[in-house]
């Protein structure tokens, strides 16, 4: 053993409080939250607050869900984000696929440092370009926008995320699949993919998150209610109920739900495609 | 493994000039990366020249009659404006402040995870839960604990006798900002925490067991040992930080919106400001140009930094 037993035990209390403290320190916020959505106004607007909920009500939940367009808001970035997800999955494998077993070709390798580069632009910078090329082609105002937008951030992304992955798989699986005379993209589908299923997880997941979250291109791009995407939504609701923070905690409760699904059952393989996107990559 | 396998084909190249096979195999790689070659072409490379572009052209939507040519005119205009160091130093501050709290909050949790400790999992699973909301719904959150009113925070700092009265930490002149840096660490810190903890978990035992052998104690065997170990995750993470952060547009503006009185006002939101407020894309193209020569500073900074290390 490399210290002794009374410094493990110290040490292993500290570790034990220093996790208790941050999980506080993560989970009271949301613990806030559900507790604020389920609270009647007049124990919302109380000096002496309690965890405690004496008459709890679906009330706040109610408003959002029937007297304002939270459901078109859901709908509209359930939709957007799916097809982003299946978007850059589809483009990212091939392009992961050819960085991971091309890279020796000039072309293919500048463009993985291009694209590398890219990952440091803004968005903020590329907001006023894309804004124009929107409206130019029509776009404001349509899913088709903000769907070509976030394909095109989180791409490089994914495409490292699977290219990491790819470059763990040996190449002689695929050897001897050719000989079997499989096609490349027979190769990618019926050989590569089932064996990364769960990097294929990590990386749809990371795309959905990116989608379902962003905010500032759904709020430039987005000015009609029937179109508008969650987050800007939530965040003009702030505008809209002023100081009815039940409602306002509703609609958070709400709108993180999907995530917090998501994250339970997928949460260990979003921790591998993150380290492996972010050290690695 | 990998290094044999790229350089099989490299070798039947320089023997026979390119093979038939390699050939074929070329135009597949380039029919891959296309669909993205093209995203990027259109979505990345196009608006970036247009930026560039732009940035020496009036283009004012308001005033359509001034156009053409302008010149350095917009770069003056915006270094000129009254509210441009003050954004710039709001844009340091909250970019290093950030960067420096998630990285002390990373690290500690990130040595606490790698302890060998019963529910583990369970601990790291909560501590990225902050990282997967939605920054809207982050802010929104704190906005509600942080409120004067009926804020938890506030109440029970002066439960406790630490405030006299509530404060308006999102109202203030000198407390916005901080406070915006505060729930920023708060929800980015987790990235920071699982990418140190899988530098840690690389770590070769058998060095630190070699260090104890050889009389060094913890103190001595965690700074001379692990920590320069995580010195390249550190340096990449960082750099990716204060790029991330330093752009950031959400956060400030969910919360306080630059306010009040510009005290919280960095440097996109005041290209957002000049886009969709005043509509003078000039000026905001010119002041977009300005922070991408300011990150590829950044990148060559840290290039040269990794360069160095590696020729060591």
């Amino acid at each position: 053993m490399l210290i002794s037993r009374g410094k493990q035990r110290f040490l292993t209390i500290l570790t034990y409080v220093v996790l208790l403290g941050f999980s506080v320190y993560c989970l009271f916020p949301f613990l806030w939250m559900v507790v604020t959505s389920l609270k009647p106004d007049a124990e919302i607007r109380t000096v002496d607050p309690s965890f405690w909920i004496s008459t709890p009500t679906f009330k706040h939940f109610d408003n959002v869900l029937n007297n304002s367009k939270f459901l078109t808001f859901f709908k509209n970035s359930l939709m957007i984000a799916s097809i982003t997800t299946v978007a850059s999955l589809l483009i990212s494998i091939f392009t992961g696929y050819a960085l991971s077993r091309y890279g020796r070709f000039r072309g293919v390798k500048l463009f993985s440092v291009a694209m590398l580069l890219s990952q440091m632009i803004p968005g903020v910078l590329l907001l006023i370009p894309l804004y124009l090329v929107m409206k130019n082609l029509g776009l404001i105002n349509t899913y088709a926008s903000l769907i070509l937008a976030y394909t095109t951030f989180t791409v490089p992304l994914c495409t490292f995320m699977m290219k990491s992955f790819f470059d763990s798989i040996p190449i002689e699986m695929e050897e001897s699949a050719e000989i079997d005379g499989c096609t490349r993209v027979g190769i990618i589908f019926r050989i590569l993919l089932p064996v990364s299923l769960p990097s294929l997880v990590a990386t749809s997941l990371f795309a959905f998150l990116n989608a379902w979250n962003e905010f500032m291109f759904g709020f430039v791009f987005i000015n009609d209610e029937a179109h508008r995407t969650l987050t800007p939504g939530i965040s003009l609701f702030k505008g809209l109920y002023q100081t009815d923070w039940g409602s306002l905690m509703a609609s958070s409760v709400l709108s993180v739900l999907p995530i917090v699904i998501l994250f339970v059952f997928l949460q260990k393989f979003l921790v591998e495609g993150m380290t492996a996107g972010a050290v690695k990559g | 493994m990998r290094q044999l396998e790229l350089e099989r084909p490299t070798k039947i190249k320089r023997k026979f000039g390119m093979t038939l096979r390699e050939k074929r195999i070329k135009r597949v790689a380039y029919l891959f990366v296309l669909p993205a070659v093209l995203f990027f072409l259109a979505m990345n490379a196009y608006p970036l020249v247009t930026v560039l572009w732009d940035s020496f052209q009036y283009k004012n939507l308001m005033n359509k009659a001034l156009s053409g040519w302008a010149g350095l005119a917009n770069y003056t205009e915006v270094i000129h404006n009254e509210y441009f160091r003050k954004a710039l130093w709001n844009t340091v501050v909250w970019t290093v402040l950030s960067v420096a709290g998630e990285y002390v909050l990373g690290l500690i949790s990130a040595f606490a995870l790698n302890q060998k400790i019963k529910g583990r999992t369970v601990f790291r699973a909560i501590i990225i839960v902050p990282w997967v909301v939605p920054i809207v719904v982050a802010g929104l959150t704190w906005t509600w604990m942080l409120t004067p009113d009926y804020g938890i925070i506030n109440l029970w700092l002066v439960k406790l006798h630490i405030l006299d009265e509530p404060v308006y930490w999102l109202g203030e002149l000198d407390t916005a900002l901080l406070t915006v840096v505060f729930v920023n660490i708060w929800r980015s810190f987790p990235f920071f925490t699982i990418s140190l903890l899988a530098g840690l978990q690389s770590v070769s035992r058998d060095i630190v067991e070699a260090a104890a052998i050889d009389g060094a104690g913890v103190r001595k065997r965690f700074f001379y040992i692990v920590l320069p170990q995580l010195k390249t995750v550190s340096l990449t993470m960082i750099f990716i930080h204060v790029i991330w952060t330093a752009i950031n547009f959400d956060f400030i503006w969910v919360m306080t919106e630059g306010g009040p009185l510009y005290s919280s006002e960095t440097l996109p939101i005041m290209i957002y400001r000049y886009a969709m407020q005043d509509y003078n894309f000039g000026n905001a193209s010119a002041l977009a140009s300005l922070m991408l020569g300011f990150m590829m500073a950044c990148f060559v900074i840290y290039y040269m930094m990794t360069v160095k290390k590696n020729r060591r």
